[in-house]
């Protein structure tokens, strides 16, 4: 493209104020980035200056097949899909469901949907402290609730099940504001003249939906599918905030954390094994890798097939 | 479809009750008090002396006890860890949008070569396994850890900004350039006098989303700072909790001390957070 802004020497000024954006991008970003894979394959640590080593396969070896160390990873990755699984799910569906509600012209909608958005911006620590205190066991809110059914129970500081799924809806309320937002976009694009039309041509409410708003809201679907399917398998930070890293509950995301930086919580112990978490690292990332790309494709088809 | 056959069934907004709009008005209020049963815990339970909350959690305050709020803010450092905070998230913002737009700009215009390579390079990194371990190797070697410095490099990159801002520009008219530039302007003072001015929304959007992940962020800080003098507020808090974990009055004051101004600023900037949070989404 023609450059309007002198000849000669000063062509060059684009790219010499472009230099550092770049550069800190491939020092900060890129190139860790990439290195993951090398590390993966070191038995490297957290101590400055120690010696790194090539160790070949053998973090994966370790990580995947040796001992009972490796059942408890295998468990931590089928929990992590189990995680993502249910986040996305009801996330993505009660997204929807909120973003329907709220787009209908009623009177205040629009303070209802800035209430439902306003966790995301709180962040973890906050998000995980106010849930703390809700679910606190002793005469707390939840805790009163279910008192009066007659029931007890510790909440987050109970059985490793029980308190995963107390992350997993956690997360879910942090987030769904998100996922009604993009909602809400998507539906704003639909023409409002062909909901009229379905409604002359006798269409009830049910039917506008199925015919008129899914179809075309297709392309919003896709993006909410992908993001929560990619953001739930790496989240992990509403864990450290809320139970910690607790037998039962770990995720890989927190995994990796937890061995490459040191992590002491009761039983568990974990020293600085930055190799051995960047194999872990490489793992989550395949498993997104491969999910996202199966989704990706799965997702162009059906659009391919509705709106081609 | 068979829509026709199943006509007249549809009309609920007759002169009868209106259930669609009452039903829709409960599943908003259901929704809301979840949103807001829990902040409105934390207020309460800030307004409460230990012996009252021991005795009743849920009981509404009655005393309004406000000197949780002077034991939080001195018991917890908050000015030195607010200050932390402030400092990290002005710094790396400002250097992240100033080198952004320096790269944005030439790549909407094509004003370097290969530029939609160059701009698939900063896309790619979205896709790529994550940069953890060998960021901190880097941080170790440069000696920047536990590093004020090293801990604003962490967060000067994000390339989903990027992607933003080349989106934005390229709605700008490139006749705007050849004007400038016939009347003599050069490259750096139209990108700094004309340029950013124009591209105002894009460029809040993207300081609101770039600035509110490090104001929120809570992983680097337990991997990079380990001297207090150091800490951010989120970090901050999470040390107080474990101190004060069982001193819920004075620990809901101390998490209300740093959520009111997130909460105000919200409401000032809605619009360019949830477009900026929206789109950095894609980060998860």
């Amino acid at each position: 493209m023609s450059y309007h802004f002198g000849r000669g020497w000063s062509k060059l000024t684009p790219y010499l104020l472009l230099l550092p954006g770049l550069l800190f991008y491939f020092l900060i970003a890129l190139g860790p980035s990439i290195a993951t894979a090398f590390y993966s394959f070191t038995d490297a640590t957290g101590i400055r200056n120690a010696p790194v080593h090539w160790i070949g396969f053998d973090n994966y070896r370790e990580f995947l097949f040796m001992g009972r160390a490796s059942l408890d990873n295998l468990e931590a990755l089928k929990r992590t899909l189990i995680f993502s699984a249910a986040v996305t799910i009801i996330q993505f569906a009660l997204g929807l469901f909120v973003a329907l509600i709220v787009n209908q012209n009623l009177k205040g909608a629009n303070i209802f949907r800035t209430i439902y958005f306003m966790p995301v911006i709180l962040g973890v620590v906050i998000q995980g402290l106010m849930w703390s205190l809700f679910l606190y066991p002793l005469g707390g809110p939840a805790a009163k609730l279910l008192s009066l059914l007659g029931l007890r129970s510790e909440f987050l500081g109970g059985p490793p099940a029980q308190a995963f799924a107390w992350v997993i809806f956690i997360q879910i309320w942090a987030n769904m504001g998100i996922t009604m937002m993009i909602f809400l976009a998507g539906l704003q694009t639909i023409p409002a003249e062909l909901y009229e039309a379905a409604r002359i041509d006798g269409a009830n409410a049910w039917q506008l939906f199925a015919n008129v708003t899914w179809p075309l809201l297709t392309p919003s679907v896709n993006t909410n599918l992908l993001l929560n399917i990619i953001g739930s398998l790496q989240a992990w930070q509403l864990f450290l905030v809320l139970v910690g890293y607790r037998n039962g509950t770990q995720v890989l995301g927190y995994l990796i954390y937890a061995t490459g930086f040191g992590q002491t919580s009761g039983s568990v112990t974990s020293s600085f094994r930055q190799g051995y978490a960047a194999a872990a690292s490489i793992v989550l990332f395949l498993l997104v890798l491969v999910i996202g790309m199966t989704v990706q494709y799965v997702l162009q088809r059906r659009e391919e097939r509705i709106l081609g | 479809m068979n829509a026709r056959t199943v006509s007249h069934h549809g009309h609920y907004r007759s002169t009868r009750i209106p259930w669609g709009v009452i039903g829709s008005y409960l599943v908003m209020i259901f929704f809301a008090l979840l949103y807001v049963g829990p902040l409105f815990m934390l207020v309460n339970t800030s307004l409460k002396t230990m012996p009252s909350f021991m005795k009743d959690a849920t009981a509404l305050a009655t005393e309004l006890h406000f000197q949780n709020f002077i034991e939080a803010w001195n018991k917890a450092s908050f000015p030195k860890y607010l200050l932390n905070s402030v400092i990290y998230t002005v710094a790396a913002t400002t250097i992240y949008i100033i080198t952004a737009v320096f790269v944005a700009f030439p790549i909407a215009r094509g004003y370097i070569k290969f530029s939609g390579a160059v701009l698939t390079l900063f896309v790619i990194a979205l896709f790529l396994p994550p940069a953890l371990i060998p960021q901190f190797q880097l941080m170790l070697h440069l000696g920047l850890y536990n590093n004020p410095v090293g801990y604003i490099m962490l967060f000067i990159v994000n390339p989903i900004g990027i992607v933003i801002l080349v989106n934005y520009i390229k709605t700008i008219p490139r006749e705007l350039d050849e004007a400038a530039a016939l009347d003599g302007c050069g490259y750096f003072r139209f990108v700094w006098m004309i340029l950013i001015p124009l591209i105002r929304p894009a460029l809040a959007t993207v300081i609101v989303m770039h600035a509110i992940g490090i104001w929120n962020e809570v992983i680097a800080p337990t991997i990079y700072l380990t001297s207090k003098d150091y800490y951010p507020i989120t970090r901050g808090l999470i040390v107080f909790q474990g101190v004060y974990g069982s001193n819920w009055p004075t620990l809901a004051a101390a998490v209300l001390l740093l959520t009111f101004p997130m909460l105000i600023l919200f409401l000032f900037l809605q619009r360019y957070i949830v477009s900026g949070l929206t789109a950095g989404a894609v980060k998860g």
